[in-house]
């Protein structure tokens, strides 16, 4: 409970005072809504919402697993060989140069409008760190342990296994956790474009002028990403604790 | 430069920096390729086994799965491996750390893992690179007496670099001394000291003379 | 400088900075036929100094004028009544399109007789949170049709799929559409009984009341403008081509000429009170607004 608690404290502070500042009008409702307003609307929309919700969580899990599988593939790839590396790599940072706003249309025409889009654009947005994280994890291995096992005449593919794919573990994890929230950037985008999930809710609460509905729906996403986030840092924990500094108690 | 190095020796090879000793070991060991030069082996192939400066443990394993390594990278199935891994540990003096994890141990225990490893796999030719350099002198004292030991009962070849005179003079039964460039030997000595090597040896006035002798050999150029 | 004279000439530099003061016009799309007459507008020469701010997919402009960020907006009279309903006290004061020009589009080879039988097969792609969109939901259901968001202009998914419809506006899309070698089949919003004045000028009400005379000269300078556009749109047509190249100069010939019947009328740009009532009375009993409000309240014929 300890560990809550602090960052507790501000939340419960500004959602006060944002309850305050539009009931004496201080701020207009209809540009903030009060925090009071956002949770009526959570309520009175509730079944809405959560089949939303459902929707969109499905697609960035979904889409966050892909880049997880693919990403890490594409990096031990990438970190097999220096000239491999050197050639395909800059293709790898086009997945974080692209907009995706730019080519969720694209992506319509591709797998049409529904779960298919909205999975490729989670997808799009959250594999670009999943790749360079693990790739510098794999090309930072201690060069000492390499020789180590070269001594002992372990093949690549055991090295990698063994040794490479362990050591990069925290490395890896740190690429999770940033692209767990991308994913969930990236479904609600494609929503806006493929129409359904909480990104369908947000554009057309939108355009109904329904701030107290908007403001409900993207709660809901911020607590999808940080229940990804939270998934990754239990994991986390759990394979690290015992050997890795991240994860053991001061 | 020529050497040659005889089966069961300690040899200790001394140097000041940059001279080429590392990158000597590392082509002993195969690791590094050599440039005009070669290494000849008699048996062609046989075990060997390198100790690093620093443990260079794998911080996920156990200890135990950390002093097997060698063996499971060999091949060699788990049973077997366990029980000699565990012998090995004993040897060290480290039987009741075998479930813990590097991180939990102290520089001195890590090496002595480092050691268990390396000898895991009763290897006829052992390198060491400085391996005791980084620890605090009363362990390096205890892990010299222990090395000696072990070398003595194993009857394998170590070839140890090092920075420190006393601990090639306390170590080897023979020493090299290598020129600052060229890679050339400048010093080869049979030392002129006891085969039973306690820590009794360290106020010994014998000791002091082939330090005295190595480190003029050291100054020199 | 003593006190007195301090506050003079402070004076006197707020009002000179008022009145030279940066109007700022925002638009709700990016510059097409449908604001030529903004663009038309001389408003040095009726004493303003009036900034155009384009706009685009989901530009806010009735939060815009709410929050301050722009003194004049394009609206749509639905989304200022619906705002006025929450509180944002907006004002319509001149209304481009005397009559809605939005439709929906489908390929003409479907042979469709009325807007009910888009519905009934193939995909729409239509502004869910409209107001006419929940209309012809609630008149005839979205069972049978897929429901996707708008493209916005895009027309690409709808020449690849002949069961494919979207929203447009009468006189846009549909050109782009022959042009590309589909025929269309329009049904105007209007068809359903639907017909809000579109493109509409509007400011806040705290604006109206501190300065009466800036807007009523600012509705005159539009009116002007829209009057000069009416006659002849070609030069102001290149401006906003040069501000918008996405449309090519030949499409804002054919659009200016096709959206003329919508604009025409004796008085440009004035409203009636009854069209209000009749549209807050359609969207009250949509739910949108949860009750009538006068008429009145919503406009001014300046």
């Amino acid at each position: 409970m300890k560990k809550f608690l602090p960052p507790l404290i501000p939340l419960v502070v500004i959602t006060l005072a944002l309850e305050w500042m539009v009931r004496s009008a201080f701020v207009p409702g209809y540009l903030v809504p009060a925090p009071s307003a956002v949770i009526r609307a959570l309520f009175d929309s509730r079944d809405e919402l959560s089949a939303a919700m459902a929707k969109t969580s499905a697609a960035a899990v979904i889409g966050f697993a892909l880049s997880t599988f693919t990403g890490v593939a594409i990096a031990v790839l990438l970190s097999s060989s220096r000239a491999i590396q050197r050639s395909f790599y800059p293709y790898a940072v086009f997945f974080q140069t692209v907009p995706i706003i730019a080519i969720a249309p694209l992506l319509v025409i591709w797998f049409g409008y529904g779960m298919k889009t909205v999975i490729a654009s989670a997808f799009i947005v959250s594999i670009f760190p999943v790749i360079a994280n693990t790739l510098t994890g794999l090309l930072s291995t201690d060069p000492a342990l390499r020789d180590l096992f070269r001594l002992y005449g372990a093949s690549a593919g055991v090295t990698l296994v063994k040794l490479r794919f362990p050591a990069a573990l925290p490395q890896i994890l740190t690429g999770l956790r940033v692209a767990s929230g991308l994913a969930v950037i990236g479904a609600i985008v494609g929503e806006f474009i493929g129409g359904q999930g909480l990104g369908s809710v947000v554009d057309v609460a939108r355009t109904q002028q329904r701030v107290d509905k908007v403001f409900a729906a993207v709660l809901l996403a911020s607590l999808l990403g940080l229940a990804l986030f939270g998934v990754i840092n239990l994991i986390s924990a759990l394979t690290l604790r015992r050997w890795h500094a991240s994860e053991q108690a001061s | 430069m020529d050497l040659t190095i005889d089966a069961g020796e300690f040899l200790a090879v001394l140097g000041p920096s940059g001279c080429g000793k590392s990158t000597l070991l590392r082509m002993i060991a195969r690791l590094s390729v050599t440039n005009g030069g070669r290494i000849v082996a008699e048996p062609e192939q046989f075990q060997t086994a390198f100790v690093f400066q620093d443990a260079h443990l794998l911080p996920w394993r156990t200890v135990l799965d950390n002093a097997a390594l060698p063996l499971e990278l060999l091949g060699i199935g788990r049973e077997e491996r366990y029980s000699k891994a565990r012998a090995m540990l004993a040897q060290v003096g480290l039987a009741e750390a075998e479930s813990r994890y590097p991180a939990q141990l102290s520089g001195g225990m890590r090496m002595r893992v480092s050691l268990a490893r390396a000898l895991v796999t009763e290897p006829r030719l052992l390198l060491m690179d400085e391996p005791f350099a980084a620890l605090d002198e009363i362990t390096r004292f205890h892990l010299e007496v222990q090395l000696r030991d072990l070398w003595q009962r194993r009857g394998m070849t170590v070839i140890f670099v090092t920075h420190s005179i006393s601990e090639a003079a306390f170590l080897a039964n023979r020493a090299v001394v290598m020129t600052r460039r060229k890679g050339g030997i400048k010093l080869d000595r049979r030392m002129d000291l006891p085969a039973q090597r306690t820590n009794d040896l360290r106020s010994d006035p014998r000791l002091g003379h082939e330090m005295k002798v190595l480190m003029e050999a050291m100054e020199e150029e | 400088m003593n006190r007195r004279t301090f506050l003079g000439a402070s004076a006197a530099l707020l009002a000179a900075c008022t009145r030279t003061a940066k109007i700022r016009l925002a638009l709700n799309w990016k510059p097409d036929p449908q604001f030529g007459g903004f663009y038309a507008a001389s408003y040095e020469g009726h004493g303003l100094g009036v900034e155009i701010l384009p706009g685009g997919a989901g530009t806010p402009t009735v939060q815009m004028i709410g929050a301050g960020s722009a003194e004049f907006g394009i609206v749509s009279a639905d989304e200022l009544v619906v705002a006025r309903s929450r509180g944002n006290d907006v004002v319509a004061l001149f209304a481009v399109f005397q009559n809605c020009p939005q439709g929906i589009m489908a390929h003409a080879s479907r042979h469709l007789e009325s807007i009910g039988d888009v519905l009934k097969e193939g995909t729409l792609a239509i502004q869910r949170g409209l107001p006419y969109a929940r209309i012809l939901e609630k008149k005839y259901g979205f069972d049978h049709v897929k429901v996707v968001p708008s493209p916005g202009g895009d027309i690409s998914a709808f020449l690849r799929d002949e069961k494919f419809a979207q929203q447009c506006f009468v006189m846009s899309e549909p050109l782009q559409a022959k042009h590309a070698g589909v025929d269309v089949k329009v049904f105007p919003v209007a068809d359903i009984g639907y017909n809000p004045y579109t493109t509409v000028l509007a400011t806040s009400g705290a604006q109206l009341k501190n300065d009466p005379d800036r807007a009523k000269t600012m509705v005159a300078a539009v009116r002007d403008g829209w009057q000069a556009y009416l006659n002849d749109p070609a030069p102001t047509n290149a401006k906003m081509h040069d501000l918008n190249p996405s449309m090519d100069a030949a499409a804002f010939a054919e659009v200016a000429g096709a959206q003329k019947p919508f604009i025409e009328t004796a008085e440009l740009g004035s409203m009636t009170a009854d069209r209000w009532t009749t549209l807050i009375g359609q969207l009250a009993e949509l739910g949108d607004i949860p009750r009538a409000m006068p008429a009145q309240d919503c406009f001014r014929n300046l």
